[in-house]
Formats: C-alpha cells, structure tokens, sequence
C-alpha cells in the first residue's frame, strides 16, 4: 500500500518536473527569438549606414547646388553609427531613411545621376534595406507577441513569476511610417 | 487567444508532416521488401531476394530523403539562381527569411514562361525555392512578395518534406518514365533497332506505369495546404493585396501559355499552381477563384 503511493507521488514529481523544464525552455526559446531579432535589425542598420559613403560619393559630382542635403546624410549617418542602444538604434535608421529619401528625391531633378549604374545599383540596395528593416522589425513584435502570450496567459504567468521572467516591449512605429504611403508610379 | 491557438495549430501541422513523411517511408520500405519477397518466391530463392530488397528499399529511402530536392530540381530542369543577376529575387527572399525567422533557402530558377514557383527540401535548413522566369519577368515586386512568402510557408512547416517525399519516392516510376520517353523521342534516329526495340518496350510499360503513380502521388497530397500556405503568406507580407494579385495573373497567364512539357506530372502538387491544365477532380490545387475568395477575406 505505501509502495503504491510512493509511486504515486514519484511519477507526480517526475510529471512535475517535466512540465517546469518545458516551460523553461520555452521562455528561453521565446527570448532567443527576441533577442536574434533585434541583432536582425541591427544587422541591416549597419548595412544602411555602410552603404551611405558610397552613395554620397556617388552623388557628389552631380548635386553640387544641394550641399545641405549632404551633410544631412552624413549627419544622420554618424547619429546612427554612435547610437547606443536599440531604440536609439532604431529612432536614428528612421532619420536617416527620411533624409535618404529627400536626396532620392532630389536626385530626380538629375537626369544624369539618375542614369548613373553605380547609384541605380545603391538605391535598389538600399530600398531592400528599408523592405528588410521593416521586415525585422515585424518580426521583433511577432516575437515578443509569442513571448507575452505565454507569459500573460494560465500556466504560463505562474511559470514566469518562478522564473522572475519580466513583460517585453514592442517597437512602436514612428510618425513617419504611420503615414499613408507614397504612390509609386513604376 | 486566436494567436496562441494559431500557434498550436502551426506546430501540429508541423507533427503530422513529420509523422505522416515518417509513415511514409515505414511503408514504402516494406512495399519494396515485399516485392522482393514475391518475386524471390516466384524465382525459388525468396531470402537472396528479401536481402537484396531490403538493401534496395533502405538506400532508395536513403537517396529520396537526402537528394529529394535534387531529385525534384532535376526533374524541371531548374538551375541556381545567380546573385547579381536576380537582386530583387534574393532580395525579397531575404527580406521574407527576416520576417519569418527562417534559414536562406536556396534560391532556383526554371526556364518557362508560365508563373509558377515551388519549394523543396527535407527541412528548413536544408530547403529549396524556385520560380520560373515567367514569374520573375511578369509579377510585380509585391506580387512576387506574395507567391515567394507562400513558398516560404510551406517551408516553415515542413510541407516540403512530405510532399517533396511523396513526390519523388512514390512519383519516382512516374519521374524515369517521362525522362526516358523525352529522351526516346529525340533519339528517334537511332541505328542500333534491336536495343531501342527493347528500350521502346520499357518505355510503353513505364508509360502504363506513370499515369497511375501521379495519381497515387496527387491522392496524398491535400489541397488543404494551399489555403495554409496563403494565410501563412499574408502573415509574412502583412497584406493579401500582392498574393491576389499575382493569383489573378496566374489565372489569365497560365491559361494563355502552356508551357509544362518539361515538368514531371509528379511534380505538379509542388508548385503554386497546377502547371497542367487538368479538369477540376484530377487537379492537385484548389480552385484559384476560391483562394482568391478566402484572401479577400481576411
């Protein structure tokens, strides 16, 4: 009778720790995600900001009467390559995706640069780029959805107060993506 | 809740390819084992047989679960995709990979002039896309976003495997028939008459053959994954706008250009859309008005 019940009790805890080590690891997958995606958005920040010196030297010849617009570029370069953390990160890309796209628009005005292989080639590299931050991102918030899922929901908000697993935040979408977007006629 | 629930289906999708490939494979082995056995029966030396058969069956699974992809490339012809030619293909490909957390496939392209495309693989790491020139040269970016993020779907829950399996394990009579008869038909001026007499007997009996495989083939694969796919494809592009789209274009296209003579019948349940022009109870796809239908919907 008391061997039984032992054995009761044993596969109980044996059950137990099944379900504690599932948990645990599906936070720990859920985090990974999160955190691999961030590195995704930095990744293709960092693409951005490369590509920015061979664009301006692609460009410079041409524009010589909007200089202003320039130094924007390479100001805004430099305020994203110093940025610290990731929402900095973040805030500094979307700066200099806005400035880029005034010197786009510029560009248009010059049929020469327009005409230009070298720069045809930087533009559609960097509109992959702003596809692909766009994309990441996107990610980042399916993710920490996944991961808030779990965490606010029965039993996964008791396995995370044993854990001290905190809530993740989501990347807010700025002013600027929050407008309609441009009509392209192409 | 919806997205936890969501999620669960999404992973049990996940199971059942797995197990379903699995049973697959379990059954295959033993229907090859107990031909051997038959036969070996028939010729008074059934163990010989059975050990040969188990051989057979083992490195015949071996090669269709390593080289399915190879297989399934070479049977439409497909060639790699080079990078600095085909920018926004990889670039979109890219971009999906990103927002659906998925390995880098590796991208294919096939000479044809229809829109279609398919994916392969026996898993993510190890998986496949390809798109015909047709798609690359007539689809929009957007629309190419679409047909390539179903593609992507159908990678991410292991749809590749079982019907890149099915397709080439089951279909794999079908596949040698149709590239043996191909190659007869451009060797028709061939001097040697006694050995292609005999190659012309294989190829009829593998040609009564093939027609009965793909209908194996297309029996196992359900329609049902399409309309996954396409939801998973809208998840990714956050828009059903480009998949429509492209799905509208596939309908008058595909109609207009039938170009499929260099695509094994097998492979037909791969691709996006049927590249063959069968009447609707043969047909391995949903009926595209439908899909359109559903993603209007959603």
């Amino acid at each position: 009778m008391i061997g039984t019940i032992t054995w009761i009790i044993l596969a109980i805890i044996v059950v137990l720790i099944f379900i504690i080590i599932s948990y645990f690891n599906r936070f720990a997958v859920l985090q990974n995600r999160i955190e691999n995606s961030t590195s995704q958005i930095d990744v293709q920040l960092k693409k951005r900001a490369d590509l920015v010196p061979n664009l301006v030297e692609a460009v410079k010849g041409y524009v010589k009467h909007e200089k202003s617009v320039i130094t924007e570029v390479t100001n805004a370069r430099k305020a994203l390559v110093s940025a610290g953390n990731l929402q900095k990160k973040i805030k500094a890309g979307d700066e200099l995706q806005n400035v880029l796209g005034r010197l786009f628009a510029i560009a248009e005005n010059y049929p020469n640069l327009k005409a230009n292989e070298n720069f045809i080639q930087l533009q559609n590299e960097l509109s992959a780029i702003e596809d692909k931050v766009a994309y990441a991102r996107q990610y980042y918030n399916d993710s920490v959805l996944d991961y808030d899922n779990l965490f606010s929901t029965f039993p996964g908000n008791m396995f995370a107060a044993i854990f001290g697993k905190k809530q993740q935040e989501y990347l807010k979408i700025s002013e600027t993506e929050r407008q309609v977007p441009k009509v392209r006629f192409d | 809740m919806a997205e936890i629930k969501e999620r669960i289906s999404f992973h049990d999708q996940i199971q059942r390819n797995k197990l379903k490939s699995f049973f697959l494979i379990i059954v295959i082995i033993a229907v090859i084992i107990a031909l051997a056995f038959v036969i070996g029966k028939i010729y008074g030396d059934p163990f010989t047989f059975l050990i040969f058969g188990i051989i057979i069956a083992m490195i015949y699974v071996m090669i269709g679960y390593y080289a399915s992809d190879k297989i399934a490339l070479a049977s439409v012809n497909a060639k790699p995709a080079d990078k600095r030619i085909y920018r926004q293909y990889y670039n979109i490909v890219e971009g999906l990979t990103i927002a659906s957390g998925l390995p880098m496939p590796k991208l294919y392209i096939m000479e044809n002039k229809q829109i279609n495309a398919f994916a392969s693989g026996r898993n993510p790491r190890n998986s496949i896309v390809c798109v015909t020139t047709g798609a690359l040269e007539k689809l929009s970016k957007q629309e190419l976003e679409g047909v390539l993020g179903h593609e992507l779907s159908h990678i991410s829950n292991y749809d590749i495997r079982f019907m890149t399996l099915v397709a080439v394990l089951v279909g794999m009579i079908a596949i040698i028939s149709e590239i043996f008869l191909r190659s007869l038909w451009f060797k028709n001026n061939d001097r040697d008459n006694k050995g292609s007499a005999i190659f012309m007997l294989i190829g009829i009996i593998l040609a009564i053959l093939a027609p009965i495989f793909v209908q194996l083939v297309q029996l196992a694969i359900s329609r049902k994954r399409e309309y996954a796919a396409d939801a998973s494809s809208v998840k990714f592009t956050r828009s059903p706008t480009g998949l429509i789209d492209a799905l509208k274009k596939i309908k008058s296209d595909n109609i207009n250009s039938s170009d499929s003579k260099k695509i094994s019948k097998t492979m037909a349940p791969l691709f996006i859309s049927n590249p063959f022009k069968n009447s609707d109870i043969t047909s391995t796809h949903p009926n595209i008005d439908k899909r359109i239908d559903i993603l209007k919907r959603m």
